[in-house]
């Protein structure tokens, strides 16, 4: 390239030019079709939930419909106990992300820090635990609530799922807390600190932005399960959004089709908080989920 | 996994324990006790909620247990053998291998693909990248719902967009072909973006010098990626392939909420059956039977993967 350059200088100088032109269009094709792929279903749950049931279902598609209307939401408020299931969503998913944190870090500072005999061996069992389906371990699980009377127990659901994420939890904490100096804590010990004042006045403060991380993490993906709320709830007392998302689904009462209307309000209600999440806290959830797999 | 420096300022105790056992003195208990109470919570919870339910399948998997039906008996092989005859469970599992591996394969391609997309520089990349975030933090059950409705034959938004581009209404969710495809394009949708996630992580630890030095050299941009970017990466890629699979293989939600394994058995997978024989028909002990076959699924697929995880540590 640099050869001809020096013979025809006009000619490469257009040529790099049209070259770069040439990228920069092959660049935001590809952005636009990116966008196009990821946000086409948000836009179609979204303006579907706020169309009149009755534009809904009109062949082919209305891609715009012609009205706005509410109608939709008000109607879910009236056919599922909808408030409910949102205060379940949140205390279940909330509970979750802060048992699988508080008892991550315990186990990830034990892991990261003290070396001890087998330590590598109780890594690896963390690790490998994650490839347990967790469909498998239903049927034992059922027999063992059943028996210790957890089922539709608000706290048993909470322990399931905070467990399910507790390995994927550990391995992320541990790469954080390892990155950490130690010093610190070298001094604090030989200062006479124990073990409890060490963790919570040394380390606690600076793995704070590790911890929230994981927090804001282990919510969402608490809040998306399906699951464990829908073997173990089984009233509405217990009952999560994405088990009523499902119940409209397969509802024989809604006859054969299925109630559109009802499930894209329900389905934009459910994405919200999580969108919320992703947008003031984008930076925070990317180095949470690239931490454990890019050293 | 260990950092050096996390080596460099190892307690004495570690190098002293190599070469003459140290006496179980005070501050020694002390520690191990401390280890054992920070790990035991949760080594204790996996313990319960994951490990003895995994062992507890393997003693259900051989008996009639019904909750509605009482006496639990022993019945040897015979839900393996009814297995064999079970179109339901034959179908799945040879449709949950091929869902698992043509969605990792396409799961791999397009997620280096947007990685390196969203790591070149154009306007608007930084909200580019956070929408790149909401197909993995939205619930797969409202993916599922709103790939359901987009696929409809007469409703759908696919449909009508396939329809204009091709002329040809292909009816997605009622034949077998159309279904499985649908299934798969929604499976991609979802978990491509988390892959790009990661690969974009990687790839902005590429330094910068190593691509300038290949302009140099006059590399052309498929050997610049495919002789730079691509070894660099490679052990990534490895890695998220294998635990794709590995995931992948007892993926529920998508497939119950999307098509409740229709039409037929088209689309229906071994975590679908495993569902609806323990919790549709209360038949625990043949779900727990075909959970076994998960599991040998599992172990099977992943050790092959391990095993090329191996090959190209070695390499590169």
């Amino acid at each position: 390239m640099l050869k001809t350059h020096s013979v025809h200088g006009k000619f490469t100088i257009s040529r790099n030019h049209l070259e770069r032109y040439f990228n920069r269009f092959l660049i935001y094709l590809g952005v636009a079709l990116f966008l196009f792929i990821i946000l086409l279903p948000f836009y179609w749950i979204f303006i579907s939930s706020f169309t009149p049931k009755y534009q809904m279902f009109s062949i082919p598609p209305r891609w715009f419909p012609s009205e706005i209307t509410f109608e939709n939401y008000i109607n879910l408020v009236d056919n599922i106990p909808f408030f409910r299931y949102y205060l379940n969503s949140l205390v279940f998913a909330l509970f979750s992300s802060l048992l699988s944190v508080m008892l991550s870090f315990l186990a990830a500072y034990a892991l990261a820090r003290m070396r001890f005999k087998g330590s590598n061996i109780i890594f690896l069992i963390f690790v490998v635990s994650i490839a347990i389906p967790q469909i498998g371990t239903l049927v034992p699980l059922f027999e063992m609530y059943k028996s210790l009377q957890m089922i539709n127990s608000r706290f048993g659901m909470i322990l399931l799922m905070s467990s399910l994420i507790l390995p994927f939890t550990v391995w992320t904490m541990v790469s954080f807390i390892q990155q950490l100096p130690e010093e610190m804590e070298e001094a604090a010990r030989i200062d006479g600190a124990n073990l409890v004042q060490v963790l919570w006045q040394i380390v606690v403060p600076v793995v704070k932005p590790a911890i929230a991380t994981m927090v804001i993490i282990n919510f969402i993906i608490s809040w998306n399960e399906l699951l464990f709320p829908l073997v173990f709830a089984t009233s509405s007392a217990t009952k999560t959004l994405s088990v009523g998302l499902v119940e409209l689904a397969v509802d024989p009462a809604m006859g054969s089709g299925r109630p559109w209307d009802l499930m894209s309000a329900l389905s934009v209600s459910m994405i919200i908080p999580v969108l919320l999440l992703v947008l003031f806290f984008q930076r925070l959830i990317v180095s949470g989920l690239t931490k454990g797999a890019v050293k | 996994m260990n950092s050096s420096s996390a080596y460099e300022t190892k307690p004495v105790i570690e190098s002293r324990s190599r070469y003459h056992r140290p006496k179980l003195t005070k501050t020694l208990l002390n520690r191990y006790l401390a280890v054992l109470l920070l790990l035991l919570p949760a080594l204790g919870l996996r313990l319960f909620t994951s490990v003895y339910p995994f062992f507890r399948t393997f003693y259900f998997a051989f008996t009639n247990y019904n909750p509605a039906f009482p006496p639990l008996e022993f019945t040897g092989f015979a839900n393996f053998t009814r297995m064999i005859n079970d179109l339901a469970v034959t179908s799945s599992l040879s449709f949950t291998v091929v869902f698992v591996l043509i969605s990792t394969i396409l799961q791999l391609i397009f997620g280096v693909l947007v990685a390196l997309l969203l790591n070149s520089s154009f306007i608007g990349r930084t909200i580019t990248r956070a929408v790149n975030l909401i197909p993995w933090a939205i619930p797969m059950v409202v993916a599922a719902m709103g790939f359901r409705w987009m696929f409809d034959s007469e409703y759908g938004l696919i449909t009508d967009l396939t329809y204009r581009l091709t002329n040809l209404s292909i009816p997605w969710l009622t034949t077998s072909i159309g279904a499985k495809a649908a299934v798969i394009i929604a499976n991609v949708w979802k978990s491509t973006p988390f892959l790009a996630l990661v690969f974009l992580a990687a790839l902005q630890g590429v330094p910068r010098e190593l691509y300038e030095a290949a302009t140099v050299d006059g590399a052309n941009r498929l050997q610049t990626f495919f002789r730079i970017t691509l070894p660099l990466i490679l052990s990534q890629v490895v890695t998220i392939g294998l635990f794709m699979i590995v995931w992948q293989l007892a993926a529920f939600d998508l497939i119950y909420t999307m098509t409740g394994g229709g039409p037929g058995y088209a689309t229906s997978v071994l975590a679908y059956n495993i569902y609806q024989a323990a919790f549709g028909g209360l038949n625990f002990g043949y779900a727990s039977a075909i959970s076994i076959v998960l599991f040998i699924l599992v172990f099977i697929m992943g050790g092959l993967g391990l095993l090329l995880f191996r090959r190209v540590e070695v390499q590169y």
